[in-house]
């Protein structure tokens, strides 16, 4: 096994508020030493059993649908289910509180202890009290705390922040944690398996079961109707925390209540397939405490009165409910299948892509929400590639929170007249002219794209002078080991006029290609491959104008430059929409615009309606025609004419699979008689712009590693096979990692016709 | 028949979820050898006599001198086995239902590290979610105190995964025809 090495001994405290970009950029260096090979083989096991799990469900769909409705109406009744929930608590015997602040519930969690005379408290697993920071506002007034989950009893030991919402410890292999009980305990044994350690955990924490006065448990989610908890566990630590000693205390936020413990049906089917991807774990307790059953009295005690509290804290959770954007945070059930299905968080784990007490793509909302809006800082982190939006129980879009909060951030940046004149030069909205250089120079691409065609030979020369990519570096920090793609000397645009007007249409539907401006710029040539492709079993295509569709702008949180660029394209592509044209899109990013984030930024909601229905990856329209054709696409497009080869490894983009236009193109590829190897990746790690920005340019290679080990081991059976991707980023990541030649599935198959 | 379907599911899946499963006749013969087959060579047994199965079909089995229904809590924390009824089953996911709302149901079924757990074949539903509708089982998911209780207590965070942390290292399940 390689040395894992923290470059500056870096401690995961210290780095855990990254209001301060510096501790951002030391999580990441200390989580890529360290932490990263547990963090990558925990998270991926639980991200493919999930997908296992819930395909197996054949109503997923559905529940996820309810799932949401039955949050989307509890948040918005919440004052009426908190005093409804408050009678039922204490019509079943129990006592009920709700506090403003973590400080106001943790002195009352220690006035109720210390009322009954309380030494020693056996905790089960809450994330909630890593909010509240219980265990130091309890041991500060002298008690004795035993968290009892072993993930968070490594982190008592270690004095750690939790690095994944279920499973906190997640960043720590085995080796490690015999390293870690080696340093921390005195201990004759040897501590070399998992089995050994769970053990010697287990006899430590027994005996604390044993002699606990109290046990303090959160909540995965809180019935008003009759004050009912489910709390889901596998190590039955929270049995006994809530079952054996007299006293229970559950800690809660506000928004785990739902009306009915009926309510409990849908979650109780996705929570736990969302979560670890077991259909069930081992325990899912329902209780509605106190509870009936005699509580447990050490040998030679005699047993107590059960007694019971429910403490809810709000600590800026109502402040989030009457918040847009935060609000959707309320919703979400702590599954965390948004960390899991997440490349960044794969390969970093919580303790970078994380704050001090909430991590991952959700976790931004939360720890904004909850702390201040720069405790959100790690939510950079999100490149919008949305593969977490398809596996969100309660289907919350968690890239637009994280570009939301990305605006409110660049709004506290301070205002310079260099960035207001750069705003204005290229094409900056008037809000969005505060953003750092860096922002507005990615969220601006088509403007740097139209200038760079226009002055082609210039602007690529003008990359090759010496010091301009220490300049680019240092101005826009754009990583000097990057090559930024070429300018090509004709756009898109250009080249389709030169091209032949297509014959008459055989078939319908007749389309448009949007001319996006990340091929017009970028790859134009890809984008009359794709035309030909086309065009060649009979379709009438048209090109339309290149106009920015606003997901440059929309990646760097200038929303209201996206904003403003969405609202002009729209009416242009409904017109189309108008003539009986469909919309064909061939960067999948821009082809999510119209599927799924128009409808977030444009003023008129059919429009956004009728586009997302109505646009198409080509291959995508390609797989669709030639169903309802009958086409022989073998005859059409025969892989065996193809240059390139017919041996393929094909990624397929990020977006374009949460689109659910990905499958199609293999579909395609092997009609035609390829041979067709495919990523199993979520991201490539280049997402956009995220990687070739200087402070992201490891993560984002380290993140590529897992596809680059892919296509190694294909390549290991009949020598390299052609790379295929259908994003322009993928293309970058897999030229910078591979070294070789990456082609779009459209020029493969405009390869192949004769 | 619906009812033999459900069965099949339970049995797949709960040894799926790492529990063991028997089918057996309804008597206190069948059960009695069944329960102490399991329990093997236990020198105590812990027992939560059953509020919803009729106590003489455990009669043979209490009659067993080793089983303690009364047990100390030094016994209880000392004992290899525990043996409890379970109100329902769930055929989806291969898990039994404990009342630990019931005496001392709840620890019984938790303390041991053998969980030996006697369910009624009429008593399997289909899913999880059934538990919580007021027309099955005639409501008992939603008014008791209960534990969906999926194979032996595990944990994957001290590195690979471990069966048998602070709940049970095994789960034995006497499905009653």
């Amino acid at each position: 096994m390689a040395t894992l090495v923290n470059p500056a001994d870096i401690s995961p405290r210290s780095v855990a508020n990254k209001s301060d970009k510096k501790a951002l950029l030391n999580a990441i260096r200390m989580t890529l030493g360290v932490q990263s090979p547990a963090v990558r083989l925990n998270t991926q096991t639980f991200n493919r059993n999930r997908y296992a799990a819930t395909s197996i469900l054949p109503d997923y769909d559905a529940l996820k649908d309810r799932a949401r409705q039955i949050k989307e109406n509890a948040i918005s009744n919440l004052p009426e289910l908190l005093r409804e929930l408050q009678a039922s608590v204490v019509a079943n015997g129990g006592h009920f509180y709700l506090a403003k602040t973590a400080a106001d519930a943790n002195a009352h969690i220690r006035d109720v202890l210390l009322r009954h005379e309380v030494k020693l408290v056996v905790k089960g697993k809450s994330i909630t009290s890593e909010e509240t920071r219980l265990n130091h506002d309890l041991e500060a007034a002298g008690l004795t705390v035993a968290e009892t989950d072993l993930a968070e009893f490594i982190l008592q030991v270690a004095d750690e922040q939790p690095s994944h919402i279920i499973a906190p410890a997640l960043h720590y292999s085995r080796e490690r944690i015999t390293a870690l009980f080696k340093r921390k305990f005195t201990t004759d044994l040897p501590l070399d398996t998992g089995e050994e350690l769970t053990v010697f955990a287990r006899e430590k924490l027994r005996q604390q079961f044993i002699a606990a006065d109290a046990g303090i448990s959160g909540a995965n989610l809180i019935a008003a109707d009759s004050g009912s908890l489910m709390l889901v566990e596998s190590e039955g630590n929270i049995r006994m925390t809530t079952t054996l000693p007299p006293l229970h205390i559950a800690i809660a936020g506000i928004e785990k209540v739902v009306p009915s413990r009926t309510d409990f049906g849908t979650f109780i089917e996705l929570l736990p397939r969302s979560g670890t991807g077991q259909p069930l774990t081992s325990y899912v307790s329902i209780l509605h405490p106190p509870i009936k059953a005699p509580s447990f009295a050490a040998p030679g005690k005699t047993p107590k009165p059960r007694e019971f509290h429910m403490v809810l804290i709000d600590n800026g959770r109502s402040r989030m409910r009457e918040d847009p954007v935060l609000r959707e945070a309320l919703y979400c059930i702590r599954c965390s299948a948004c960390l899991n299905s997440c490349a960044n968080f794969e390969t970093v784990g919580g303790h970078a892509f994380g704050g001090e007490t909430y991590s991952g793509g959700i976790g931004g909302s939360w720890e904004a929400g909850t702390g201040t809006l720069m405790n959100a800082r790690f939510s950079e982190l999100c490149t919008a590639c949305s593969r977490c939006v398809p596996n969100c129980p309660v289907r919350i879009d968690i890239p637009w929170l994280n570009e939301n909060l990305r605006q409110r951030m660049n709004f506290e940046q301070p205002r310079s007249a260099a960035k207001a004149a750069f705003g204005d030069m290229t094409g900056s909205a008037p809000e969005d002219r505060v953003a750092p250089l860096q922002k507005q120079f990615f969220g601006n691409y088509s403007t740097f794209g139209k200038w760079g065609t226009r002055f082609f030979g210039l602007s690529n020369a003008s990359m090759n002078l010496p010091g301009a990519r220490a300049f680019m570096e240092k101005v826009f920090g754009v990583d000097r080991r990057r090559t930024l793609p070429a300018f090509p000397k004709k756009t898109w645009e250009q080249l389709y006029r030169e091209e032949p007007r297509s014959l008459p249409a055989k078939f319908r539907p007749s389309l448009v290609m949007l001319a996006d401006v990340f091929t017009n710029y970028g790859a134009p040539e890809r984008g009359m491959a794709a035309i030909r492709v086309l065009r060649t079993v009979g379709l009438d295509v048209v090109l339309s104008p290149a106009m920015p569709d606003g997901r440059a702008a929309m990646s760097q949180g200038m929303m209201e430059t996206a904003r403003t660029q969405a609202n002009a394209i729209a009416p242009m592509l409904r017109q189309y929409l108008r003539e009986g044209r469909k919309i064909v899109v061939l960067e999948p990013s821009s082809l999510a615009m119209l599927r799924s984030d128009f409808k977030h930024l444009l003023d008129d909601e059919e429009t956004s309606r009728l586009l997302a229905q109505n646009s198409f990856e080509p291959l995508e329209m390609l797989w669709n025609v030639a169903q309802q054709q009958k086409l022989d696409l073998g005859r059409i497009f025969p892989a065996s004419k193809s240059k390139h080869g017919t041996k393929l490894f094909y990624h397929s983009h990020c977006q374009q699979r949460t689109c659910n236009s990905a499958t199609q193109t293999i579909d395609v590829l092997r009609a035609a008689g390829f041979d067709v190897v495919t990523s199993s990746v979520e991201c490539c790690g280049m997402a956009g712009s995220f990687g070739y920005k200087h402070d992201y340019y490891d993560l984002s290679m380290a993140v590529g590693e897992d596809l680059f080990a892919q296509v190694r081991r294909a390549d290991q059976d009949g020598g390299p096979r052609v790379l295929v991707a259908s994003g322009i980023s993928c293309h970058e990541q897999l030229f910078a990692g591979m070294g070789r030649e990456v082609v779009h599935p459209a020029e493969l198959l405009a390869g192949t016709a004769s | 028949m619906v009812q033999s379907s459900l069965l099949e599911d339970f049995t797949k899946a709960a040894i799926k979820a790492v529990a063991t499963v028997e089918v057996i006749d309804r008597s206190p013969d069948a059960l009695g050898e069944a329960i102490l087959r399991a329990v093997g060579d236990a020198q105590r047994i812990l027992y939560a006599p059953p509020h919803e199965l009729p106590a003489d079909l455990f009669a043979n089995f209490a009659s067993d001198p080793r089983v303690r229904a009364d047990a100390t809590p030094d016994e209880m924390i000392h004992t290899a086995a525990g043996v409890t009824e379970a109100f329902a089953a769930v055929a989806s996911t291969g898990s039994i239902c404990v009342d630990v709302g019931q005496e001392r149901t709840g620890m019984v079924s938790l303390l041991a590290p053998l969980q030996v757990a006697v369910v009624a074949a009429e008593n399997i539903v289909p899913q999880p979610r059934d538990l919580f509708r007021a027309e099955v089982l005639d409501g008992k998911g939603l008014s008791r105190d209960f534990c969906f209780v999926t194979g032996p207590s595990a944990t994957a965070d001290m590195g690979p995964l471990v069966r048998g942390v602070h709940g049970p290292h095994k789960l034995h399940i006497i499905v009653l025809r």
